[in-house]
């Protein structure tokens, strides 16, 4: 991870990091190598009956690399509608090739966290007991040959 | 309502221990002291709970820390006191309720006395005083000190969620000693996260990390965890060693103190399982 004072900050105050009381959606994106995960929890919110984003936090169990990438995407999460969250994760998601390992799976740990609270919500619009969703990251934190 | 005052102590403490970190005079050790109180106030609220048979977890609301002196956060930490003291006439336990209350009296009465100190703990420098290192050197040492402020504070919040919920005397000495360990770990770090700067109040730990269902898992883990944070010490003390002689021996004897936690460790494993059957 490149550490300038942008992440630094991220580092030293997390921003939405924590549970929020009575969520109306929650989601989890883990990593099946080391059991590390993410967990997101959202309230959503209706504008002109479409649903946005009026709060989101999340909580992890992992590497600092985590603790930023949360950061961050949570924050730009923050106010979007549904169709500007899935393009937030398939614009995370393209870029991940472009990361070192343990940053692409990170990041993509938390894309699927939010990815996933988001479809709990959707799924419990017509299935109120509908289980909160997990998804797997395909990335590895392990070094690859060319980054060592 | 005891449960509020549990975190309310929960969070204070933390608070105080950052006061702690950010002074750099006399002052420091009295609120390493004082922080110190309040983790047994802390563990003595756990306890009443547990009593009383009330559910709980350690989540707490974010500790805004970053001030530009001192004195900022020792208002604050005041204000927090005058609240718990208020919120604690709901403890049943009359006996408990005065041992706190006559400590967070005389704890208001020195920090509203103490000397005001201009604060650096947040000015992201990244210097630590007498040593040069290089860029790489410091940012293995920036991230290192992140990852290890929040694992000792984890660590700590684990072995006495475990102690708390158990009667077993050899398995509490152990957990206690470990706790101790913990307390030492996490005040270094804190004390060079200050100096460096990027002071940051440790997160939140997941329930499911301390609310433990298998104790034998989580020592085997734990074991693993530990020969994984001597790799690391090796690291940063191999990345220093050039510019810090004195920094590389630090990170040396806090490699070799994770040996003694290994041993602490495999006993309590030796010891639960035997007790097991």
């Amino acid at each position: 991870m490149n550490v300038d004072a942008q992440v630094i900050e991220h580092m030293m105050n997390p921003k939405n990091y924590g549970t929020l009381k009575n969520p109306d959606s929650e989601g989890i994106g883990k990593n099946p190598e080391n059991g590390e995960k993410v967990a997101v929890y959202l309230h959503i919110g209706k504008d002109e009956e479409e649903p946005y984003i009026s709060n989101i936090r999340f909580q992890a169990i992992g590497c600092a690399t985590t603790i930023v990438a949360g950061s961050m995407l949570t924050e730009e999460a923050k106010e979007l509608n549904f169709k500007g969250i899935y393009n937030l994760i398939d614009a995370t998601m393209n870029l991940l090739d472009k990361l070192p390992s343990e940053d692409a799976a990170c990041s993509e740990m938390v894309a699927l966290a939010i990815k996933a609270a988001v479809d709990t919500y959707v799924k419990r619009e017509t299935d109120l007991n509908y289980p909160i969703i997990t998804y797997q990251i395909a990335n590895s934190c392990v070094e690859k040959e060319e980054e060592k | 309502m005891m449960k509020t005052v549990m975190i309310k102590t929960h969070e204070v403490w933390l608070e105080m221990l950052m006061a702690g970190f950010m002074s750099k005079t006399a002052n420091k050790q009295i609120l390493f002291d004082f922080s110190d109180i309040l983790f047994r106030h802390f563990t003595w609220l756990e306890n009443e709970l547990i009593e009383l048979n009330e559910s709980y977890s350690y989540d707490r609301d974010a500790i805004p820390i970053k001030v530009a002196y001192l004195s900022d956060l020792l208002h604050d930490i005041v204000k927090r006191l005058d609240e718990i003291e208020l919120q604690l006439l709901s403890s049943p336990d009359k006996a408990l309720r005065s041992r706190i209350a006559t400590d967070l009296n005389y704890m208001r009465v020195t920090l509203r006395g103490m000397d005001d100190e201009k604060v650096t703990a947040f000015n992201m420098a990244r210097k630590l005083p007498q040593v040069t290192l290089t860029k790489e050197a410091t940012d293995a040492l920036t991230l290192f000190l992140f990852e290890e402020t929040y694992k000792e504070y984890e660590l700590i919040m684990i072995y006495n969620y475990l102690k708390a919920h158990s009667n077993d005397a050899y398995m509490n000495r152990i957990f206690q000693i470990l706790i101790d360990e913990s307390f030492f770990h996490l005040k270094r770090f804190g004390e060079m996260g200050a100096q460096m700067g990027i002071l940051g109040v440790p997160r939140v730990v997941m329930k499911e990390l301390y609310q433990v269902e298998d104790v034998v898992q989580f020592l085997t883990d734990g074991i693993d965890e530990e020969l994984a944070a001597k790799e690391e010490c090796k690291k940063l003390s191999d990345a220093v060693a050039k510019d810090s002689s004195e920094l590389a021996h630090f990170f040396d004897f806090i490699n070799h103190q994770e040996n003694y936690h290994i041993a602490l460790m495999k006993d309590a494993l030796k010891h639960f399982t035997r007790e097991e059957y």
